[in-house]
């Protein structure tokens, strides 16, 4: 692993203006905003709402964070950008690990931002080891969509990655249970929601503090995600380095 | 460096290119058809060709970006991955576009990083004159300014071959000269370059050796030089009043003639007999002009006459 050229990547995205704005800022304004206006109210299965909505938010952030590296793979292969790197010592797998690292990386601030504005106003209450679950096991399951967005950036082209990203993140945000939660919904649409990362990403997190949410099926289905995700980025990233 | 392969106990230095019956096909459209070439440390050798010649195709199979369908390409005596691992070649290829969210410091520590040679960054941007520019995202550079960030970028690895793909496309003449003028100096510490262009300039002023390619296959190879005299000869054009084109067609050294008023042109296989005979024999000509066709003319002549047209 490249550290240095990871930290470049990090530090690039770290700085452009719409990443801070569309995806660490606007779900931690969004958290804020449902908390005050729900915060105070509990789910009919007992889960409260204020650390729901706090899981919600970091899992969509960090969620949008991570596919948001399809876009520069795709830009990246699009401006012959990749080809550039093919010319220096990197290979095409630690090409594809160090743009999943990098999803992982970038995804962390949204979970780190959320995770304090809960604590600090968000009035959340958790004790030492439900923490560690909504923010490190939180983070740590979003490596599906990390990986999801590698192989966004294969699938899709520098013209039409943001449209493919936005629809990609309106639907597993919807199916997710993050916009509006899965708790309330009609069961057959929770059935839907389940085929879905986001789904079992949120449930992962609520899992903490939730006396219904359970934690092994969620791990598998993400694990699932994450091989066929993984698969999908491989085959591609091979198609079209032998098309070059 | 290691640049050499030992065959039959004897070590020997291996050529800084070597290709070997390369072929690429597109389909049904052959975009490379059989192209042998070696070139030997040291040479600043152009590949010439019209567009969809095959210069591209030919440069991505030699550096090991895209596999030839039939033979292979060895550089330093090893694979193409090997010898960009080993840092041994340098690349400024034609879509080798930049990412405009990066600046031009950003851009070459990337490539410096996955060199791992993070200190060469200064001493590279100081080389290629961006140090002032270190700080500017590549998305507000001049087409010039673009073109010395990635001569930057194929620079890193101080690499022993450098190989561009139309470098010079989309620069002023003043950048073009600034651009020839420090390749020329990365020339002199005795490194390979070889270029594509389609400029013929380019490849007459900057290189000791030519290689015409023209669909997929290599038509002529030589220095500058040669390839002029194999294709035409010199030009002789003078005022001579009173000569009849037979007259001036059967002149000792003249291959072909052509007259407007008193005004003759005479292409000719040697010049120096056809031009003594010529005022020899019109005391009254004047105005007379030799010139060494161009590289131009000699390209034209190579590339209209297609020995396998009638396959």
């Amino acid at each position: 692993m490249n550290v240095r050229y990871l930290a470049l990547e990090a530090r690039a995205v770290m700085r452009d203006i719409r990443f801070l704005v569309f995806t660490v800022a606007m779900p931690a304004v969004l958290f804020l905003v449902f908390d005050g206006l729900f915060g105070g109210q509990a789910f009919a299965d007992g889960t409260q709402a204020s650390p729901a909505l706090m899981v919600s938010m970091a899992g969509y952030g960090a969620m949008g964070a991570a596919l948001s590296t399809g876009l520069t793979i795709a830009a990246e292969r699009g401006s012959g950008w990749l080809r550039q790197l093919r010319l220096t010592p990197l290979s095409g797998s630690g090409y594809l690990t160090a743009k999943t690292t990098l999803s992982m990386l970038v995804a962390l601030p949204s979970v780190l931002l959320v995770s304090t504005l809960g604590a600090t106003v968000g009035g959340v209450s958790l004790t030492g080891s439900q923490w560690l679950v909504v923010t490190l096991g939180l983070w740590i399951a979003v490596l599906p969509f990390g990986v999801l967005g590698v192989a966004l950036g294969q699938l899709s082209t520098s013209s039409n990655a943001q449209a493919m990203s936005g629809a990609l993140m309106s639907v597993l945000g919807l199916t997710g249970g993050m916009w509006i939660p899965a708790e309330i919904v009609p069961g057959w649409m929770r059935h839907v929601m389940q085929a879905t990362p986001s789904f079992w990403l949120r449930e992962f997190g609520l899992s903490a503090f939730s006396p219904v949410a359970s934690r092994t099926t969620g791990l598998l289905v993400l694990a699932g995600w994450t091989l066929a995700a993984g698969l999908v980025a491989i085959t591609r990233f091979r198609a079209d380095v032998a098309r070059a | 460096m290691t640049n050499t392969v030992v065959t039959a106990g004897s070590v020997v230095t291996a050529p800084a290119v070597r290709l070997t019956g390369l072929v690429k096909r597109y389909g049904s459209t052959v975009a490379v058809g059989g192209v042998d070439l070696e070139i030997a440390t040291g040479e600043v050798l152009a590949l010439l060709g019209p567009n969809g010649a095959g210069k591209s195709t030919t440069i991505d199979m030699m550096l090991g970006l895209i596999a030839p369908d039939a033979g292979q390409a060895r550089l330093f005596g090893r694979s193409p991955r090997e010898a960009v691992v080993a840092g041994q070649v340098g690349a400024m290829l034609q879509t080798g576009a930049l990412r405009d969210g990066l600046t031009v410091g950003e851009t070459v520590a990337e490539i410096a990083a996955l060199h791992r040679q993070p200190g060469r960054v200064p001493e590279v941007l100081a080389e290629t004159g961006l140090t002032e520019l270190a700080k500017r995202k590549c998305a507000k550079l001049s087409g010039g300014e673009r073109q010395r960030v990635r001569f930057a970028i194929a620079l890193i690895s101080r690499p022993e071959l450098i190989v561009l793909d139309e470098p010079t496309a989309g620069m002023d003449v003043e950048a073009r000269r600034e651009f020839w003028a420090s390749m020329r100096a990365y020339s002199d510490t005795g490194r390979t370059v070889v270029f594509a262009t389609h400029y013929l300039e380019e490849a007459q002023s900057f290189a000791d050796r030519v290689v015409l390619l023209r669909q997929g296959r290599v038509i002529a190879d030589g220095t500058v030089a040669q390839i002029r005299a194999a294709a035409s000869g010199r030009t002789i054009q003078a005022v001579v009043p009173n000569a009849t084109l037979e007259e001036l067609r059967r002149l000792p050294g003249v291959d072909h003639a052509e007259v407007r008023e008193d005004r003759v042109t005479l292409r000719c296989g040697d010049s120096d007999t056809a031009l003594r005979t010529l005022l020899d024999r019109y005391r009254d000509a004047h105005d007379v002009e030799v010139t060494a066709a161009g590289l131009e003319d000699a390209f034209i002549t190579l590339t209209e006459s297609d020995p396998e047209e009638n396959r």
